[in-house]
C-alpha cells in the first residue's frame, strides 16, 4: 500500500434500495494538494464521501483513512462539510463554531479564539453574535465552512463547497482552499462544475452511475486526452450553413462541443489540423481563435462519461430514502 | 467526556436560554402560587353575610331557633358574621309568604334594597321528614350549601332529641364534635404527618415527575427531529458516536428541566410556608392551617424520589429520543409519541392503585416493573414501610430496564438519525434493532 494515500477506496460497492449508488470503486487521494471529486448529478459522490466520513458504511470493499479503516475516531483529524449543509438555528454564530470545534476535541477558549479570527478573515466578524437563522443562506455556508475547518484538520473534506455562493465568496473559499493545500494538508472536494476542479485540482477522479472513468493527476488526464483538440473562435455573425457542414463533418472532426461563439472540436482519426483550417476557411467561416491544445475538463468529462450519464437518475436522493 | 460535556453544554444553554424558558420559570410558580391560594382566598374572601330569610309555618318554633343558630354563626379572628336572618311567620299562609319573599331573592345585595340571598322554607313537617326547602340564588356554591347543611342539621337533631325527652345536658355532650385525627405510621414509628398530608406528598411526587416526563421528555424528542430536519445530523455523526449524542441530549435537556423544576420547588415551599402571609395580601384572612401545607420531604424519601425520577427520566427520555430518531418532523412525533405518552399516564393512574393498598399485591408487582416502578415505588415508600430488599428489588429492575431500553433506544437511534423518508413500520424497526 502506498503510504502516501491519504484515503483508500478499495473495491467498495454501495446499494440503496433497488440501486446501486457505487459499483465496484476503487481510488487513491494523494497525501497533501487538492482532489477533485467529479462527476454528475447521482453519480455517487456524495455517497462516496459519506462512507469516508463512515456516516454510513460500503457492503463491499474496504474505505481506509490515514491506513486505518475509517472510523469515528479518526474524525478529529478530518474537517467535513457535507452537501447537505445544517446548523442550529437558535444558536449564536460564534458559539455555534465552538460547538463544532469542541466536539473534535479544541478547548473552549482555543475554538473560540480561532472562531473569532476566521470570522473576520471571511467577513462576517460582524455576525459572531447573531443568531445563525439571521444569516443569509450564503453566510451560513460559510460558517459551516469555517466549522469544518477550525481544528486544522490534516484532511478537508468538501462535499459541492461552492455550490450557491456568489462569485465574491466562492473565491474567498477557494483561496482557503488552496492555503490549506500549500500547507501540506490534503483537500478532497466534490463538484459537478469542470470549471472549479480544472482551476484548483492537482487530482481528479471522475465518477459515473457509480463508476470510476477517470483517475489521475490533472496535467496527466489531459495530456493522455490527446493533443488532437482544437479550441475555436468565431467572429460575429459569421457562422454559416455551410460552417455548420464542417463542423458535423466526421471525417474531420470525431466530437465537437459547440458553445455558439466558441467551440471545441476532437480531431477525427487520420484528420489534420490544417485539414480543418483550410474547410473553414473554405467556408467562409472568420475566425478569432485556431488552436490545438490539451482540452478541458470539461469535453474531457463530456467525452468520458457521455451524455446520457449528464442526465442519470438523481440516485442519490433516491438513496437517502 | 469532553466533547459529551459540549453537547450537554449546548443543549442545556441553548435551552435554558429561549423565553418560552424563561417565561415558564417565572410563570410556573405564580400559576401555583393561584392554583394554591386563590381557591382558598376565594372561599374565604369576605362577601359579607348571606341574607336568608326563614318562611317558618312551624307553630312549634323551629324557625326561630334556626334563626337563632344562623345569626351566632361567625367566622374569622374578628368574628364576623355569616349570615343575617330575617324570621317570618308564615303559619297558614306559606305560599304566598314565600312568594312574596322570592320575588325579593336574586335582587340587589345593597343594604337598603332589602335583597336576599336565599328563602329557607321550614313547614310544620320539617321536622319529622327531616326535609327543609333552601330555594335561593346561590344554591350553586359549594361551600355555601354545606355550611347551610351544617347549621340546619344540628338544631333539627337537637329539636328531634328534645321531643324525644333526652335532657339538654345530654344533648349537649352528644354534640360534641368528633374528629378523626390521622397519623401516618412508617418504620414502626409514628410520624408527624397526617394522612392527607401523606396522600399529598404522593400525589405531588407523582406529579413532579409526570411533568419532567411530559415537559422534558418530549423536547429530547423535538430536538432530535430538529437535528434531523435541519440536516446537521451528518457532521454530527461524524464527530460523536450515537451514544455520546443521545445521552449528551438526555443530559442537557434533563439538567435544563431539574433546574426549572429546583426552582419551582423552591418557590412551592415558599407559597406554602408563608401561604397565609401571601392569602393576606389578597385581601383574604386564612386561618394557619387553611393551606393543609406541604409535609416536608424526609432525607431517605427525597433519596428515593431522586433516584428513581432519575431513573425514570432517563429510560422515558431515552423512549422520547428513539420516537424523534424515528420522525422526520414535529407533526410525525405526536402521532408516533403516543405509546410512550401511554405508559407515562400509565404510571400515573398506578398511583391511584395502590394508594388504598400500598403494600398489596398489586403494589408490590408494579414496583418490579420498569416503566411504572418510578411512579409506584417513591409513593409506596413515603404510605408504608417498605423493605429495604424491596427497595433495593424495585430499583435494581428500574436501572436494569432503563439500560436496557437506553441500550435498544440507542440502537434504534443509529439508524434512525440518518434515515429519511417513510416513518419505519414495526417489522422495519426490529430490522434496525438487529442491524445497528
Amino acid at each position: 500500500m502506498s503510504d502516501q494515500a491519504v484515503v483508500r477506496i478499495d473495491h467498495v460497492t454501495k446499494r440503496f434500495a433497488g440501486h446501486v449508488a457505487v459499483r465496484d470503486l476503487s481510488f487513491d487521494v494523494p497525501r497533501g494538494g487538492i482532489f477533485g471529486l467529479l462527476g454528475p448529478n447521482g453519480a455517487g459522490k456524495s455517497t462516496t464521501i459519506r462512507m469516508i466520513m463512515n456516516v454510513i458504511t460500503p457492503d463491499a470493499g474496504r474505505v481506509t483513512v490515514f491506513g486505518r479503516p475509517a472510523s469515528r475516531d479518526l474524525s478529529d483529524r478530518i474537517g467535513f462539510l457535507p452537501e447537505e449543509r445544517g446548523l442550529y438555528k437558535k444558536m449564536k454564530v460564534l458559539e455555534h463554531l465552538v460547538f463544532f470545534a469542541e466536539i473534535k476535541g479544541l478547548s473552549h477558549r482555543d475554538a473560540a479564539r480561532r472562531g473569532e479570527a476566521w470570522l473576520a478573515r471571511l467577513g462576517v466578524a460582524d455576525w459572531a453574535q447573531h443568531k445563525v437563522e439571521d444569516l443569509s443562506k450564503g453566510m451560513q455556508q460559510k460558517v459551516q465552512f469555517i466549522g469544518a475547518l477550525l481544528h486544522e484538520p490534516e484532511l478537508v473534506v468538501l462535499d459541492e463547497p461552492f455550490s450557491g455562493l456568489d462569485p465574491v465568496n466562492s473565491q474567498v473559499m477557494r483561496d482557503v482552499v488552496v492555503e490549506i493545500a500549500r500547507q501540506g494538508r490534503t483537500v478532497l472536494f466534490s463538484t459537478h462544475i469542470m470549471e472549479q476542479a480544472e482551476k484548483m485540482c492537482d487530482h481528479v477522479v471522475i465518477i459515473a452511475r457509480g463508476r470510476k472513468v477517470v483517475d489521475g493527476r490533472l496535467a496527466d488526464v489531459r495530456r493522455e486526452a490527446g493533443t488532437r483538440h482544437l479550441v475555436l473562435g468565431f467572429a460575429d455573425g459569421s457562422r454559416s450553413p455551410a460552417a455548420a457542414a464542417v463542423l458535423q463533418d466526421r471525417t474531420l472532426l470525431a466530437r465537437v462541443h459547440d458553445y455558439g461563439a466558441s467551440a471545441e472540436a476532437e480531431l477525427a482519426p487520420g484528420a489534420a489540423p490544417g485539414r480543418v483550417l483550410a474547410a473553414l476557411v473554405g467556408a467562409g467561416v472568420e475566425l478569432t481563435r485556431f488552436e490545438v491544445a490539451e482540452p478541458s475538463l470539461h469535453s474531457i468529462f463530456v467525452a468520458r462519461v457521455g451524455a446520457e450519464a449528464a442526465v442519470a437518475p438523481a440516485s442519490e436522493e433516491v438513496g437517502r430514502a | 467526556m469532553h466533547k459529551l460535556f459540549s453537547v450537554v453544554r449546548r443543549e442545556f444553554v441553548t435551552r435554558v436560554r429561549t423565553r418560552a424558558y424563561l417565561i415558564g420559570t417565572v410563570l410556573g410558580p405564580l400559576l401555583m402560587a393561584a392554583l394554591f391560594i386563590l381557591p382558598a382566598a376565594l372561599q374565604f374572601r369576605d362577601t359579607g353575610p348571606r341574607k336568608v330569610a326563614i318562611a317558618d309555618a312551624d307553630p312549634s318554633g323551629l324557625g326561630l331557633r334556626l334563626a337563632a343558630s344562623l345569626n351566632a354563626a361567625t367566622r374569622g379572628r374578628d368574628r364576623k358574621p355569616l349570615y343575617a336572618v330575617q324570621h317570618v311567620p308564615a303559619t297558614g299562609r306559606l305560599e304566598a309568604v314565600r312568594d312574596s319573599l322570592l320575588a325579593r331573592t336574586g335582587l340587589s345585595r345593597r343594604e337598603d334594597a332589602g335583597g336576599l340571598d336565599g328563602v329557607l322554607v321550614v313547614t310544620d313537617t320539617s321536622l319529622a321528614t327531616g326535609t327543609v326547602e333552601y330555594l335561593g340564588s346561590n344554591v350553586g356554591s359549594i361551600a355555601d350549601m354545606r355550611m347551610l347543611e351544617n347549621r340546619v342539621q344540628p338544631v333539627l337533631l337537637r329539636e328531634r332529641l328534645q321531643r324525644a325527652g333526652v335532657d339538654s345536658a345530654t344533648i349537649a355532650s352528644a354534640a360534641q364534635p368528633v374528629t378523626l385525627a390521622t397519623r401516618r405510621v412508617a418504620g414502626g414509628k409514628v410520624t408527624a404527618q397526617s394522612g392527607e398530608a401523606s396522600f399529598f406528598l404522593a400525589y405531588v411526587m407523582d406529579f413532579v415527575l409526570y411533568l419532567a416526563l411530559i415537559l422534558y421528555g418530549v423536547q429530547v424528542m423535538t430536538s432530535v427531529v430538529e437535528e434531523k430536519s435541519s440536516r446537521i445530523m451528518e457532521v454530527l455523526v461524524s464527530s460523536l458516536s450515537p451514544f455520546q449524542m443521545m445521552l449528551g441530549k438526555v443530559l442537557g435537556v434533563g439538567a435544563a428541566g431539574l433546574l426549572q423544576i429546583g426552582i419551582w420547588a423552591v418557590a412551592a415551599t415558599a407559597v406554602t410556608t408563608y401561604g397565609v402571609q401571601i392569602a393576606r395580601v389578597f385581601g383574604a384572612d386564612l386561618a394557619p392551617d387553611a393551606l393543609g401545607g406541604i409535609p416536608s420531604f424526609t432525607p431517605d424519601l427525597l433519596a428515593v424520589f431522586l433516584l428513581f425520577f432519575v431513573a425514570g427520566f432517563l429510560l422515558y427520555s431515552a423512549l422520547y429520543a428513539a420516537v424523534g430518531a424515528m420522525c422526520n418532523s414535529t407533526q410525525e412525533t405526536q402521532q408516533a409519541s403516543s405509546p410512550v405518552t401511554l405508559l407515562i399516564m400509565a404510571g400515573l393512574i398506578s398511583m391511584f392503585a395502590l394508594l388504598g393498598e400500598p403494600n398489596g399485591t398489586l403494589a408490590r408487582t408494579l414496583s418490579l416493573v420498569p416503566f411504572v416502578a418510578p411512579f409506584v415505588t417513591p409513593i409506596r415508600y413515603a404510605l408504608a414501610p417498605l423493605g429495604l430488599g424491596e427497595l433495593l428489588l424495585s430499583l435494581a429492575s428500574t436501572v436494569a430496564g432503563m439500560l436496557v431500553i437506553t441500550w435498544l433506544a440507542s440502537r434504534i437511534y443509529r439508524v434512525g438519525i440518518l434515515a429519511y423518508g417513510k416513518r419505519p413500520t414495526l417489522p422495519e424497526l426490529l430490522r434496525w434493532l438487529r442491524t445497528a
